[in-house]
């Protein structure tokens, strides 16, 4: 493989991680409207929340991505291939961290909050200073590990024709009759960002371990 | 858009023969993933340092890629290998071997999982070292670890719609095709999501069953 | 009169782990037919010195003899230190059943099936032998009504007594007890001291280490004071307790009050 062809895979690996990273982030926002929507006590709230969580959660991906990619021109939108692929992305992701987050919330002990309450805390405070703290210092290890995920999946997106690395394994493979260099190169590349997003979520647990839970 | 259900109905015989597929490979790689994967999971555990190391790297990198990347490496560089398979065994292999990955994490974490006091306890009263991993360890940590092989198998039903990619001919594929064939793509694709969902869902309630059957045998 | 030989005889023994050496050269004997309770402050050893005598640990110098049989190393005669085969090992063992903090029974297994498992799978017996064995320890601890029980579904106290039941079942000469009511809520403390109460009148040999002051006073016959790894005193709960009393045990029995420890410092 020539310097040129790698160059080409490690452009296409920053491509997968700016869509990867949009992706957790977008679905990071959806995910804690989502979540808000699960707790909340109005029926009318809940129940299309837990449908999103249960379709997202029980589709393929695959099946996700190649649903919004053709549901969107019958539909008369047309959007490029990779906004559709950003779009399916972050609503899986969402739906995901939607119940990490709520698993967050649901862990933070009673007791913590019924000293808050009795602390005289009004409820937005009791909110953002003892319940949201605590519930995000649960989550960060699934946050890192839907990363994680997300990254591997996006791999998926090459379906619906994002030049992402995948793809550019895949059109160098066929070009050169080289499959096991390139794919090998491209999942070593996947393994490689890997170890450095686990590194990085490594050391923000252990930022946060002072304040974890006793 | 119109919504044109007599497409589907039409191909209600291509779709069954596509889920038989789905189902089939599911299964099997579900049960292959389990048998090797308790073998690893066993090797790491009691097994000589070096062949432990070996299997945690491996384990690693199946578990860091894509299995997309997995199975065009398998498929695709697998004949300059020797290694030349038809579609629907190189889906099988690759979906074991991946679906081996994580259920050997799963159990490597159960043997751990179980207390020590439960083994000193069981010294004491004189077991084998072999009586012990079989009598104590491996009941319990099965115990332990059941829910988790649920969760695995549910995500292991909707990785094998990546084998479409491949030419598998399983339900993703077939009703892509036919979608593409008679113009009701989105129709289909409903169809297949809505498959995919009820079968996701079926399964998640069965392993949320057995998790409650199951903490009677569980720590009190 | 002659002595009866000890039930268990321990000399030198020291254990490291590291470079922190935690028991330093004990000696001591252990008398047959009798309730020996190990008292101490945290760390200072007991709970190492009991599980050295279980083989859970292994000591790093010295011997322990169980009824005058070497338990894993023995010593020979330019002062080396072999360790004994497996088999012999496990012989020694089999006369010593232990009861832990955290009861350790198996989860999958009911009430039953934790003190039968050894009496099918070590001594080989039938299942109907094994469990009409087993019913008769359960019997013993009060809980024949709870044999079909999995351990999830008992008391701690419960649990405690099943674990006894467990140990008993292989008969041992000698029953070791890892402070087996410290993760008891106090209303079940009662029972399980109860049935050691009733072991050690029937002459078990009993090797106890226990916060329960109160306990080791009135049904330890022997009470053996640890302090930093060593063994400070050893003598009757009347010759220990009673003043003048050594002002480490005075210390230690203060922090012990609610444990029974209140009466002993009563002045008389």
């Amino acid at each position: 493989m020539t310097v040129r062809l790698f160059e080409l895979m490690l452009k296409a690996a920053g491509y997968t991680v700016v869509i990867s990273v949009a992706s957790i982030a977008i679905g990071l926002l959806i995910g804690i409207l989502v979540c808000a929507a699960k707790l909340s006590p109005r029926p009318w709230l809940r129940w299309p929340a837990s449908l999103f969580v249960s379709f997202f959660r029980g589709v393929p991906l695959l099946v996700q991505l190649l649903l919004i990619y053709n549901l969107l021109p019958a539909i008369g939108i047309a959007v490029p291939s990779v906004v559709a692929a950003l779009i399916g992305l972050s609503l899986c992701t969402a739906a995901y961290q939607a119940e990490n987050l709520r698993g967050g919330f649901l862990s933070v002990p009673r007791g913590l909050l019924e000293a808050a309450d009795m602390a005289g805390l009004s409820p937005w405070q009791h909110f953002r200073r003892i319940r949201a703290p605590i519930a995000l210092r649960l989550t960060v290890p699934a946050l890192v590990n839907e990363a994680i995920l997300i990254l591997k999946a996006s791999s998926l997106i090459s379906v619906v024709g994002v030049i992402e690395l995948t793809r550019t394994a895949q059109n160098l493979a066929a070009s050169t009759y080289e499959p096991l260099l390139f794919y090998s190169v491209a999942g070593g590349l996947y393994l490689a960002i890997n170890w450095v997003v686990a590194a990085g979520g490594s050391l923000a647990e252990r930022a946060l371990r002072r304040g974890r839970l006793a | 858009m119109s919504f044109d259900g007599s497409v589907i109905l039409a191909a209600l015989p291509a779709i069954l023969s596509g889920l038989k597929v789905t189902l089939g490979i599911w299964v099997a790689a579900t049960a292959l993933g389990i048998a090797l994967g308790f073998v690893v999971a066993a090797f790491r555990h009691f097994g000589p340092r070096p062949l432990g190391l070996a299997l945690r790297l491996a384990v690693e990198v199946l578990r860091g890629t894509p299995f997309l990347i997995q199975i065009f490496l398998l498929y695709f560089g697998g004949p300059f290998i020797g290694l030349s398979l038809d579609p629907v065994p190189a889906g099988l292999l690759g979906l074991s071997l991946y679906a081996a990955a994580y259920f050997s994490e799963i159990f490597r974490a159960g043997f751990l999982a179980v207390p020590r006091g439960h083994v000193e306890a069981a010294q004491c009263v004189g077991l084998s070292q072999a009586q012990i991993v079989r009598r104590i360890l491996i009941p319990e940590m099965t115990m332990l670890v059941l829910p988790q092989c649920v969760n695995m198998a549910v995500i292991l039903v909707k990785e094998t719609a990546v084998l479409s990619i491949i030419a598998v001919p399983e339900a993703t594929a077939v009703i892509s095709a036919l979608g593409s064939q008679q113009y009701a793509f989105v129709e289909s694709l409903f169809l297949l999501a809505v498959i995919y969902w009820g079968l996701v869902e079926a399964c998640g309630r069965a392993g949320r069953a057995l998790e409650t059957r199951l903490s009677k045998f569980r720590f009190a | 009169m002659t002595l009866p030989a000890p039930a268990i005889a321990i000399r030198r023994l020291s254990k490291s782990y590291g470079r922190t050496e935690v028991l330093h050269g004990i000696d001591l004997e252990i008398a047959r037919g009798a309730t020996t309770c190990l008292i101490g402050p945290s760390g200072s050893g007991k709970s190492t010195l009991l599980r050295c005598i279980a083989f859970l640990e292994e000591a790093t110098s010295g011997t322990i003899l169980i009824d005058g049989q070497p338990l894993g190393f023995e010593e020979q005669a330019a002062g080396r230190r072999v360790r004994l085969p497996p088999q012999r090992i496990r012989k020694v063992r089999s006369g010593i059943g232990m009861v832990f903090q955290q009861f350790n029974l198996w989860p999958h297994m009911t009430a039953l099936g934790n003190v039968t498992e050894a009496l099918v799978t070590v001594k080989g017996l039938s299942r109907q032998e094994a469990d009409a064995r087993g019913m008769a320890q359960l019997r013993r601890v009060g809980l024949e009504a709870r044999a079909r029980h999995y351990p999830s579904e008992l008391s701690g106290g419960q649990q405690q007594r099943v674990a006894i039941a467990r140990a008993l079942a292989l008969e041992p000469e000698i029953l070791l007890f890892d402070e087996p009511t410290a993760s008891l809520d106090p209303e079940l403390t009662g029972e399980v001291l109860n049935v050691m109460r009733d072991l050690g009148g029937e002459g078990m040999t009993m090797v106890v280490v226990t916060h329960e002051i109160g306990f080791a006073a009135t049904v330890g016959q022997r009470i053996v004071f640890l302090d930093h790894g060593r063994v400070l005193l050893n003598g009757t709960p009347a010759e220990l307790f009673a003043a003048p009393r050594h002002p480490r045990l005075t210390q230690f029995l203060e922090t012990y009050l609610d444990r029974g420890a209140a009466m002993l410092l009563k002045p008389a």
